[in-house]
């Protein structure tokens, strides 16, 4: 209990250094929150768009899988239906859609321009409740299914100068290579800042089919289940279907583009979370270490009344500890407060950066606070705290009474 | 003459007019010398006496055996003269109406599905014709581009028990689709029954046979199946079977006019 009072009045004794200390841990608390934050929440983020667009599962031809970067016109799933029946029956199986996506240069007008267009054909739920286009509009309506039309991503529709009303024509190629001519109406303009909505034409499944010459068939079939990140157990009994046999069921746990970036975003996460330890561990026994040193004199006295060298590693501790308890307390209302605004407001950034990325990302992104978190850096701070704070305090155990008060 | 020998084999393939001056007849080749004796032009000589010709009109069936299917078209198809050649696909009824028409070295195509006429240009030259073996380039070869060939008689071999000439001919001009051309005549027939295409690397590109040549008026012989294999493609082949074919006839001149391409 002496050492507890003796440790709690040392660590007031010089307030500066250990406010100093204090604000070491409060700085690697609060950044360490808004850092964990900011990565779950826009992580999150990614891997919902990623997985609500992409899917949970995907189901394609084995031929298909080993190009599938080429995304091959030619390896298909020539009888969807089956496919579709087992799966849409499946228990856990949210949803399926069967996706199609193929290449076509657009024209509007009587010459036939050079104008490429990426072209997808689903079905209508997928582009509203997954893709989420419909609420992209910029100009008109969605499209209705077997009426000949289509949806336009802003960007084609300005390169192409095509108007609602326009009949567009789509000059694609067949699965066997064949010219395949098609045209449609243009009912809609979608924007969103990603190529993968203002450079795609958008076409109902059964135009998309006709365009590749694939008449019940398609390229791939989507899977959502209820829960991402509970997705094993289903692929599991998905990939064991009878009417999947031959066809390739993977997870988007190990399928590009997410596959090879979980490991790499664990590593990221504990990078940083190591650095800002470090750096604020560094920092305790930086003012710890001050504090050991000044104080020689009056450990080799306690040292000569009898306090044992473990006596004198946990004085020292102990006031580590409690500099860290505050500082640690002080570092979550200055992480919280900011994050919990961030989470609610979010930060936005111009559409244009999002013009490489591989699938469509809100414009505002946001903070994930969770008390995981904020635990997590508490810990790490009173943990950063012990580690900063040992060494010190074994350099004070090892002090000699005699020669320490030789020294004055 | 080198550019004779070449559209021989574009003359069977499309049913085009390939050559000017209007050609010699069959009974015009120089057949006199022995075959043994005969140089390279004389053998090209003898073989555009077979293959040229000033008009012709023909029924074609293509059939493109694909990794995971077979299609069928059949089309029918109009020559004349030096320059031009018109198509028309029959069947599938995916294709039917669609028009080919080559002018000199223009090429237009008419897609009756969206009522557009679209020019054959560029690298579309050489893509696959429906996603056959065979490619609108190949279609569009023309006396340019033959001139372009330097033959040398390489020897005689036996093509499915026939004696035969093997020619090699070498491009002048690297630029051209196929740098570098192997083909064996028959040397009773004066037709040749096969030709392989390089790549300016050497690696073969495609390889062609003809076969079922068949005797025509004035003694022409004419092969009238042709399959084609493109070398860099899996799992591919192309088959021609020419039918109803008739030489010499009259055809009407807006059939190789823009006007006959968007005619319903």
């Amino acid at each position: 209990m002496n050492l507890f009072r003796l440790a709690f009045l040392n660590a007031t004794r010089n307030r500066t250094r250990s406010l100093l200390t204090a604000g070491i841990i409060v700085g690697g608390t609060a950044l360490f929150i808004i850092a964990m934050s900011w990565l779950d929440g826009v992580w999150g983020q990614i891997l919902e768009e990623g997985t609500l667009q992409g899917g949970h599962i995907e189901v394609v031809t084995p031929e298909y899988r080993a190009r599938a970067s080429l995304r091959p016109q030619d390896e298909n799933i020539d009888d969807l239906a089956p496919v579709l029946d087992a799966l849409r029956s499946h228990e856990g199986v949210v949803e399926a859609h069967p996706i199609i996506e193929t290449g076509a240069t657009l024209t509007v007008g009587e010459e036939i321009g050079d104008i490429f267009g990426a072209v997808m054909g689903a079905e209508e739920r997928y582009f509203t409740e997954y893709m989420d286009v419909d609420s992209k509009l910029v100009e008109g309506r969605w499209l209705k299914e077997g009426a000949g039309e289509l949806v336009l991503g802003w960007k084609l529709a300005q390169r192409t100068g095509a108007k609602l009303g326009d009949e567009v024509v789509l000059l694609g190629v067949t699965q066997d290579g064949s010219m395949s001519p098609s045209k449609g109406t243009l009912v809609g303009i979608a924007r969103s800042g990603s190529p993968l909505i203002d450079r795609r034409v958008f076409v109902d499944l059964a135009a998309a089919q006709w365009s590749l010459d694939l008449e019940g068939g398609a390229m791939k079939v989507l899977v959502w289940g209820e829960d991402r990140e509970e997705v094993d157990e289903l692929h599991a009994s998905v990939a064991a279907l009878p009417a999947l046999a031959g066809l390739d069921v993977g997870s988007w746990k190990t399928l590009p583009p997410w596959g090879g970036q979980l490991g790499m975003m664990d590593a990221i996460r504990f990078v940083l979370m190591f650095m800002i330890a470090f750096l604020a561990g560094l920092g305790v026994w930086n003012t710890m270490m001050m504090s050991v040193l000044e104080r020689t004199n009056e450990i080799g006295v306690l040292r000569a009344m009898g306090m044992t060298r473990a006596g004198a590693v946990f004085l020292f501790l102990f006031e580590g500890v409690a500099i860290a308890i505050l500082g640690g307390i002080g570092g979550v209302i200055a992480g919280v407060l900011p994050t919990l605004y961030m989470s609610k407001n979010g930060f936005s950034y111009p559409e244009s950066m999002m013009a490489k990325m591989e699938f469509a990302l809100p414009t505002t992104l946001y903070a994930e606070l969770s008390s995981e978190i904020v635990a997590l850096a508490f810990m790490t701070a009173i943990f950063t705290a012990v580690i900063g704070t040992m060494l010190p305090a074994l350099r004070a155990a090892t002090i000699q009474p005699d020669s320490a008060m030789r020294r004055n | 003459m080198m550019n004779r020998t070449t559209l021989t084999l574009l003359a069977a393939l499309l049913a085009t007019p390939l050559v000017a001056p209007p050609p010699a007849s069959a009974e015009d080749a120089p057949a006199a010398a022995p075959a043994e004796e005969m140089t390279v032009q004389q053998i090209l000589d003898a073989i555009d006496a077979n293959m040229v010709f000033e008009s012709r009109t023909t029924k074609i069936k293509m059939t493109v055996e694909g990794k995971k299917r077979t299609r069928t078209f059949e089309m029918i198809s109009y020559g004349r003269g030096k320059d031009d050649s018109a198509m028309e696909y029959v069947t599938p009824a995916r294709e039917k109406g669609t028009k080919m028409l080559k002018l000199g070295d223009d090429m237009w195509m008419y897609l009756p599905s969206v009522d557009r006429t679209q020019k054959i240009s560029g690298h579309m030259l050489r893509k696959g014709m429906m996603g056959s073996d065979l490619s609108y380039d190949d279609m569009m070869t023309t006396e340019q581009m033959a001139q372009m060939y330097t033959p040398t008689l390489l020897g005689s071999e036996d093509i499915d028990g026939r004696p035969a000439w093997k020619i090699e001919l070498v491009a002048n001009d690297e630029s051209v689709a196929y740098p570098k051309r192997l083909q064996w005549v028959d040397k009773e027939l004066f037709i040749p029954v096969q030709q392989e295409l390089f790549a300016l690397s050497g690696m073969k590109l495609k390889s062609w046979r003809m076969g079922k040549i068949k005797e025509f008026e004035g003694g022409r012989q004419f092969p009238t199946w042709m399959e084609i294999v493109d070398e860099v493609k899996s799992d591919s082949k192309t088959t021609l079977e020419f039918g109803e074919m008739t030489f010499g006839v009259e055809l009407e001149s807006e059939i190789f006019s823009q006007r006959w391409l968007e005619r319903k």
